[in-house]
């Protein structure tokens, strides 16, 4: 089939399109060096080496137009030198012709003529330029030496020769401490042989630093007065004035034990740099993790809906979200390696740091069970159901201590020390102690609420707990529990002397009416019927002396048939919680000061006072 | 000026003045132009002495080395502590160094070359300026290098030649020290030179040796030598003799251990050179035995120490593999563990082999190159210590032992394992050889540096003891 019958069948019109163009053969160009015959062996594809003769690369041709410029060996002199010693270099040889052309490259020697340039010798020598000495302090004059240099310690004859000495070696002082040999008597030692020649002294460097900053501070100052020296040479002077020698000496002797220490020391000074930089880097990561934390509680409270999100689906749902808003941002994963196998939740955007730094949030998290403490105060006081709580809970701490006991052993003392908590169960995701201590200020009635707040308020506690640590909640919770159990306590009372009021008043109402009846002396059946409610009461004043609190728990457990609703409602509280409510003010005193204590005694002693009034009725 | 930051290229500096400079040694004497990086005249500081038609004649130079004529004594003008012995055939030897290769041979006198040859009948004319005879050095200031611990009588006659006797126009005197560190580029070093009669130890600052801290200990390639020989009188199979080239006249390959089988060349009493020149020409064969065999124990600890893991070093050495030579009279064997321990006493002295015949008495702890090191940084200032130890040279050929830097870094890093070490030997072999040449080679080539020379003016009017003053 032709391509114009395909052209036909698909209603194409005839050589509609230009065909594409064919590919230029691109021929390579043959490199010079190599012969044509060889060349077509190779082939399309030239080798990947490149054959090429290796040939001497001649000058441009645009060089060759120029001229040769000659070199000469010519004299010169070194303006450092003194002597005039004349040396021979090799020098480009100065061009009158042509100074266009080589202008930029003319050398120090402009000015020689071309002919006579072998007999003059060039003056400047462009190294001259680098021969400079250092800068020492003026000689001092015979007078000066004797009003204020003068020294028990050094001749003039040594100080003149540390003074030649520093000026020799450019105070170069490791030099000079060296080189230093002065002999005291170089011609007497000669002259005379049976002389005693003293012992040749040694100096130290620092001896020798001090006499000569000494010396140096001292010309300095004898030029220009300390109120007149420029600022450098105030610092100068200071600093001259300053230098000492033993501190120097001292300084030498540390340089020489660091020097000398052994592999053991610098293995450990190596060691314990490692630490300090491992601490210092926890520290950094402690702060940015704890501002991060900050800045999360930060941020005003959302006044939006919640309600979408107290169910299961809507919780996933802002889950989703958020690791889309995490993935975006790109940076610490939520799901990070070590948070993985932790449960997914928002909260868990604060990266759980690693296993010897979670302490600090295991012990943020629920402080439900902390075994010892528990037992301890189940302990105290044993009542079926909580003993029964506790010794399960205390069984469950041995099974885990048991459990740990395999794993890692630390005492008690230990764990309290490094705050390494046991916990039952956790509840998935982040909570805060804080918010826990705040839901029990919320009671079911918006009434009990404000009474829990009022009282609150009378012990000045805070609403919302300064320092929510575990042992202010655990207290917090206990002070929480009785002040509900005296509220309710109050509560039954008040009901109870209303009654007792009202049923005061209908006693009278029938007293009234007896009298009444008496003078009428008509009935004797109706008194009867009162007779034992007043009897139980009786009975019930009758009961073995209570302390306050005792009296409060036995006015709510004391049967009462007009209110049995709530006489049920103390029933179901357990006794040894009441019980435990004698011991809130000495608890409190723990976390809270003097005042509340006081104050929270005045609250009981309110309770036992109503109560005691009860009594005296 | 602020020295941190580097001169312009323009202001590198160098400038060739066709400076020569000569480092004589006690082996060999180097001598070459400034401004190149090898030298180019190398020779043997040995010289050949013999008589001939009841004239004595001299040789120089590597023919001394060629032909073993009768009666032909070798002998070396320099001392085994570096210093010069003998002034006169010192200042010939230096001087052949030179004028062979370099500035050409000094005009023979007028009156006897030939060319002025007087007639029978005539008188011969007196002639003006006789004296005045051009001197080898007349167009070349001289650099010299000489050793940290010269003698200020040594160094006043060394000016005195070079003035006088070679007619230099400028003349300096470097240790080789602060030569060496300047062939590794560096101002401050603590230098370690392995020469071939000594080991020396030189603290140089700012381009200055630290007088207090030079050391040195003749435990040098001659002393190895001296190890080596002591060896093959102990040897395994056999003790070993070295028989030196010339003496052989064929050989056949025998296995290894086996008793040589060689024809031996034999010279009549009256023919035969002196028992001087054999032993310098066995020091070759030692010389390659020591640049293919020997090996320093690379370390940690000692030979006779026991390495990190608790293994002897001695018995971790026996099963490294060992290698072979061949003598030039045929015998061959491999060594094992013995070519670490002719070396080893350079680091421990109780690890000498005892040698009752040996020139050089026994080695003490106090010549081992880490106590030199370590007498030599207590010599100096506490503060440039650590800076010393930071830019350690190494050079000297006999410094080319295998593994003898990793030896000596080991050693220093035992001794001090706070500060930072750091050895720096350059690869090339020229380099290491050479290194005070190639130093004097780089000072001498300098712009800044010609303001340094001691002029022949200045010498004329100081005295000799001008070098004393100048060359610090």
């Amino acid at each position: 089939m032709a391509a114009a019958d395909v052209r036909d069948m698909l209603d194409l019109p005839a050589e509609g399109q230009p065909r594409p163009l064919k590919k230029q053969k691109v021929t390579e160009k043959r490199p010079e060096g190599i012969t044509r015959e060889l060349f077509a062996l190779l082939g399309e594809r030239a080798p990947p080496i490149a054959i090429n003769e290796n040939r001497y690369k001649g000058r441009p041709k645009w060089m060759s137009k120029m001229r040769v410029r000659p070199w000469r060996m010519a004299p010169f002199e070194n303006g450092a030198r003194s002597d005039g010693l004349v040396l021979r270099h090799w020098q480009r040889q100065n061009e009158p012709a042509k100074p266009a052309l080589e202008g930029s490259e003319m050398e120090v020697d402009d000015k020689t003529d071309g002919k006579n340039a072998s007999e003059t010798v060039e003056k400047d020598y462009m190294f001259a330029k680098y021969n400079i000495k250092a800068r020492v302090p003026n000689r001092y004059t015979d007078e000066e030496y004797n009003r204020h240099l003068k020294n028990d310690d050094w001749t003039r004859q040594e100080t003149d020769y540390l003074m030649d000495l520093v000026e020799e070696y450019d105070l170069r002082w490791v030099v000079i401490a060296d080189r230093y040999d002065y002999q005291p008597h170089p011609v007497d030692a000669e002259t005379n042989t049976t002389a005693l020649v003293p012992a040749k002294r040694y100096r130290t460097m620092e001896q020798l630093k001090a006499r000569y900053y000494f010396i140096a501070a001292s010309m300095l100052a004898l030029e220009h007065p300390p109120s007149e020296m420029s600022e450098a040479e105030f610092e100068l002077h200071e600093k001259m004035m300053k230098f000492d020698p033993e501190r120097e000496r001292s300084r030498k002797e540390l340089a020489a034990l660091q020097l000398n220490r052994t592999a053991d020391e610098v293995r450990e000074e190596s060691i314990l740099l490692e630490e300090l930089k491992r601490i210092t880097a926890n520290e950094q990561e402690f702060i940015t993790e704890r501002r991060e934390l900050y800045s999360r509680l930060e941020v005003p409270i959302s006044v939006g809906n919640t309600t979408m999100y107290q169910s299961s689906q809507g919780l996933s749902q802002l889950l989703q979200t958020l690791l889309q808003a995490d993935k975006s941002k790109k940076r610490r994963s939520i799901l990070g390696p070590e948070s993985a196998g932790a449960a997914p939740s928002p909260a868990g955007q604060t990266p759980a740091s690693n296993a010897p730094g979670s302490a600090r949030d295991s012990r943020a998290d629920t402080p439900n069970a902390s075994a010892p403490a528990t037992t301890a105060t189940a302990a105290a006081a044993p009542t079926n159901k909580k003993a029964a709580a506790a010794a399960a809970a205390a069984a469950a701490a041995a099974a885990t201590k048991e459990a740990e006991k395999t794993v890692k052993t630390l005492t008690p003392a230990e764990e309290a020390k490094y705050g390494v908590q046991h916990h039952e169960r956790l509840a998935p995701g982040v909570q805060f102690r804080s918010d826990r201590a705040q839901k029990l200020t919320q009671a079911k009635s918006n009434v009990q609420t404000q009474k829990l707040a009022a009282a609150l308020a009378e012990l000045a506690v805070p609403l919302r707990l300064v320092m929510p640590t575990e042992r202010v909640c655990k207290e917090f919770e206990k002070l929480i529990h009785s002040v509900n159990l005296l509220l309710d306590a109050r509560k039954v009372a008040e009901k109870v002397e209303s009654e007792i009021r009202v049923l005061e008043a209908a006693k009278e109402e029938r007293e009234r009416k007896t009298k009444e009846s008496q003078q009428e002396k008509t009935s004797t059946t109706s008194t009867s019927t009162s007779k034992p409610e007043v009897k139980s009461e009786q009975q019930d004043e009758d009961g073995p002396p209570l302390i306050p609190a005792d009296a409060a728990a036995e006015a709510a457990t004391a049967p009462d048939p007009k209110g049995p609703a709530t006489a049920a409602q103390a029933e179901g509280e357990p006794a040894a919680e009441v019980k435990g409510t004698s011991g809130v003010p000495a608890g409190l005193t723990e976390g809270q000061d003097g005042a509340s204590h006081k104050r929270s005694a005045s609250v009981l002693s309110n309770a036992s006072d109503k109560s005691n009034k009860r009594q005296k009725k | 000026m602020n020295p941190s930051i580097p001169p312009s290229t323009a202001e590198y500096g160098g400038d060739e003045v066709s400076a020569i400079v000569l480092d004589p040694g006690y082996s060999t004497t180097r001598a070459g132009f400034a401004g190149e990086d090898t030298p180019k005249s190398l020779i043997p500081t040995y010289y050949g002495k013999y008589t001939y038609d009841s004239q004595e004649k001299l040789i120089f130079g590597d023919d001394v080395f060629v032909t073993p004529r009768p009666g032909l004594s070798v002998h070396n003008p320099m001392g085994r502590d570096g210093i010069v012995e003998d002034w006169d055939m010192a200042e010939k030897v230096w001087e052949y160094s030179f004028t062979s290769r370099l500035a050409g041979p000094r005009p023979g006198n007028p009156l006897q070359n030939g060319l002025n040859d007087t007639p029978d009948n005539e008188l011969p004319t007196e002639m003006e300026g006789l004296e005045t005879e051009e001197k080898p050095l007349a167009d070349s200031p001289l650099l010299m290098s000489e050793p940290g611990w010269n003698p200020t009588k040594a160094r006043e006659k060394i000016i005195e030649i070079a003035m006088e006797k070679w007619g230099t126009p400028a003349f300096y005197l470097a240790r080789n020290g602060v030569l060496a560190a300047f062939a590794a580029g560096k101002a401050s070093a603590l230098v370690i030179d392995i020469g071939a009669s000594n080991v020396s130890i030189t603290p140089v600052h700012d381009g200055m040796i630290l007088k207090r801290g030079v050391q040195h200990s003749p435990l040098g390639g001659e002393y190895i030598s001296s190890q080596l020989r002591a060896l093959f009188k102990t040897n395994a199979p056999q003790p070993i003799t070295i028989t030196p080239h010339y003496l052989i006249s064929s050989k056949i390959a025998v296995d290894a251990g086996q008793p040589p089988q060689a024809k031996y060349k034999t010279f009549s009493p009256e023919k035969a050179p002196h028992a001087s020149y054999r032993t310098l020409l066995e020091e070759r064969t030692l010389c390659e035995f020591k640049e293919c065999v020997v090996q320093v124990w690379p370390g940690p600890n000692k030979l006779s120490g026991t390495g990190p893991n608790g293994v002897l070093n001695e018995d971790l050495a026996k099963t490294s593999p060992g290698r072979p030579f061949e003598f030039p009279d045929g015998y061959n064997q491999v060594f094992g563990v013995d070519r670490y321990r002719v070396v080893e006493s350079l680091f421990d002295a109780k690890a000498a082999i005892p040698d009752p015949e040996s020139i050089f008495p026994p080695a003490t702890q106090a010549q081992t190159v880490p106590e030199l090191i370590k007498n030599a940084l207590n010599g100096v200032d506490v503060d440039v210590r650590p800076h010393l130890l930071a830019n350690v040279v190494v050079t000297g050929a006999s410094s080319l032992l295998y593994g003898f830097t990793d030896r000596l870094n080991q050693e220093l890093m035992q001794m001090y394992p706070g500060p930072r070490v750091r050895i720096s030997a350059p690869g090339n072999t020229a380099e290491r050889k050479f290194g005070s040449w190639i130093g004097g080679s780089i000072l001498a080539s300098l712009g800044t540096f010609h303001q340094l020379w001691i002029s022949k003016k200045e010498f004329e009017e100081h005295g000799p003891n001008i070098v004393e003053k100048r060359c610090k």
